[in-house]
């Protein structure tokens, strides 16, 4: 092949592809321009840290959504503010009614009891999404809220670093943003009876604070007898039913009913609010209905308890609904 | 004709385009270049220069450290401050409020600076805390040429505003 026809055939190929090799041209040009601004587009460094007040410590997928996430910081702000200054009145305007009435007895001198332990001097806070847990069709963001001195100003000096916290909740309420504060979480309407023709339950309602739930419980005796429901005698004489396990109370008081008497009593069982179990029941397993009951303290010998127990005119459980 | 002026068109507007990105790509090059001409500014200027790019490539490593290590650092860049006797640059570190609790005046902070601390340090970090967006350090100083019993334990309290802008505050001892 001699150049004249070499040339040719050159021009040949360049005429039919002129409209590829363009292309093949357009695009290198754009992958040299885009080269180019990616090479100089200046990286700033950026200062990362680990804290991340709204995404929650228990499940860090989960966190406070955009818009509410600013009027929460807010009404922190404020509330600590009021504390700091002693207007304890306007902090506790700002709590949800509940939390009014439920955690605090709708009394200020109860809630500033509360927050002179919590902050018995101006203090510094810390906020962070603890967690984020479904009460029927509401959405609760409990945050922990710290309080420390001023550690910035101090350095620590004469003192140690410790802190003071709580747990906060916040909800979208009919009235918009709701705020719960030391550590209530929300309160529920149970109204669950069970009954027989010797006993009568009633749960009324609960309190669910973060670390435990408050039950109150309404025992009617509708008998001639005394009817003993918890007097230390038997094991889990009163237990918390959840999907997987049972839970007793913190603390019982014994619960012994004169004939027909009616007795009122609250029962606190530990569960943490966002473990995901939901309670099922209460369970009274070792109902006694007793023609004869003396007691079983120290004076009482123990055969005498026995005999009492053996002749009971009946012995049953009792399970009342607590589901909500 | 008519398939023969498109292609003419075409060309036209294809060379245009690869004209255009290869001169864009060109200029931007050339102007993310270090321009600065040093032979035209005064000793001050290129000392403050020089200053701001050392600034930029700390914050540059900065950017690079996880949170421990950039607290760790800005307690070393007070003790180092202290140590090479450069008090007023320790002292512009310190927290407003804690210079006003402890050191309102200068003069107060130079002289508990060069009495308390060691004329040399070593720091041994022994434990670190974050509340919040405030961090404790717990730390042990000691003057590696001084007696093994000599070690000061304290605490520093470190507020990152942003990378290499931070307040600091020690526990008085």
């Amino acid at each position: 092949m001699n150049f004249t026809e070499f040339r040719l055939k050159f021009r040949h190929f360049i005429r039919k592809y002129r409209r590829v090799i363009l292309i093949i041209f357009v695009i290198w040009a754009a992958i040299f321009f885009i080269n180019a601004m990616l090479k100089n587009r200046i990286n700033q460094p950026e200062a990362t840290t680990t804290y991340d007040a709204h995404t929650s410590v228990i499940d860090s997928t989960a966190s406070t959504p955009a818009n509410l996430q600013n009027p929460i910081e807010d009404m922190i702000e404020e509330y600590v503010g009021y504390c700091n200054e002693g207007n304890y009145q306007k902090a506790f305007n700002m709590l949800s009614e509940d939390c009014r009435k439920y955690e605090f007895n709708n009394s200020v001198s109860d809630f500033m009891e509360h927050v002179l332990v919590k902050m018995p001097t101006p203090k510094k806070y810390s906020i962070q999404d603890y967690s984020n847990v479904k009460y029927g069709n509401k959405r609760l963001y409990i945050y922990e809220i710290k309080y420390t001195d001023d550690l910035l100003a101090t350095g620590l000096t004469n003192s140690t670093y410790a802190y003071t916290s709580e747990k906060f909740t916040f909800y979208n309420g009919d009235d918009g943003l709701e705020m719960g504060a030391g550590n209530y979480i929300y309160y529920s309407d149970i109204k669950s009876i069970s009954e027989n023709e010797y006993l009568k339950i009633d749960v009324t309602h609960k309190v669910v604070n973060y670390s435990i739930e408050t039950y109150e419980v309404k025992f009617t005796n509708r008998s001639n007898y005394t009817v003993v429901i918890a007097d230390g005698q038997e094991a889990n004489e009163a237990i918390l039913v959840l999907p997987n396990e049972t839970r007793n109370p913190s603390e019982i008081a014994d619960i012994v009913l004169a004939p027909n008497e009616e007795k009122t009593l609250e029962m606190v069982f530990p569960k943490f609010a966002d473990d995901g179990d939901a309670s099922q029941s209460i369970i009274f397993s070792s109902v006694r209905v007793m023609e004869h009951y003396s007691g079983v303290g120290e004076e009482v010998p123990p055969e005498t308890i026995q005999s009492e127990i053996d002749n009971a005119i009946s012995k049953f459980s009792m399970e009342i609904s607590v589901a909500e | 004709m008519r398939v023969r002026k498109n292609d003419k068109l075409f060309v036209i507007i294809a060379v245009i385009v690869i004209i255009a990105m290869i001169v864009l790509a060109i200029v931007i090059n050339v102007k993310s270049k270090d321009n600065i001409d040093y032979s035209k500014m005064t000793e001050e200027e290129i000392a403050a220069v020089v200053e701001e790019q050392v600034n930029e490539m700390e914050k540059n490593d900065l950017g690079e450290m996880g949170e421990r290590d950039r607290m760790e650092h800005y307690v070393a860049s007070f003790i180092e401050a202290i140590e090479n006797k450069e008090y007023e640059d320790a002292y512009e570190m310190l927290y407003d409020d804690f210079k006003k609790n402890y050191f309102p005046n200068y003069a107060d902070f130079e002289e508990y600076a060069k009495n308390k601390f060691p004329s040399m340090i070593s720091v041994e970090h022994t434990n670190f805390e974050r509340n919040g967006d405030v961090y404790v350090l717990w730390t042990k100083l000691s003057n590696p040429m001084g007696s093994k019993n000599s070690a000061i334990e304290i605490n520093f309290v470190v507020k990152e505003n942003d990378l290499n802008d931070f307040d600091i505050s020690f526990k008085i001892f």
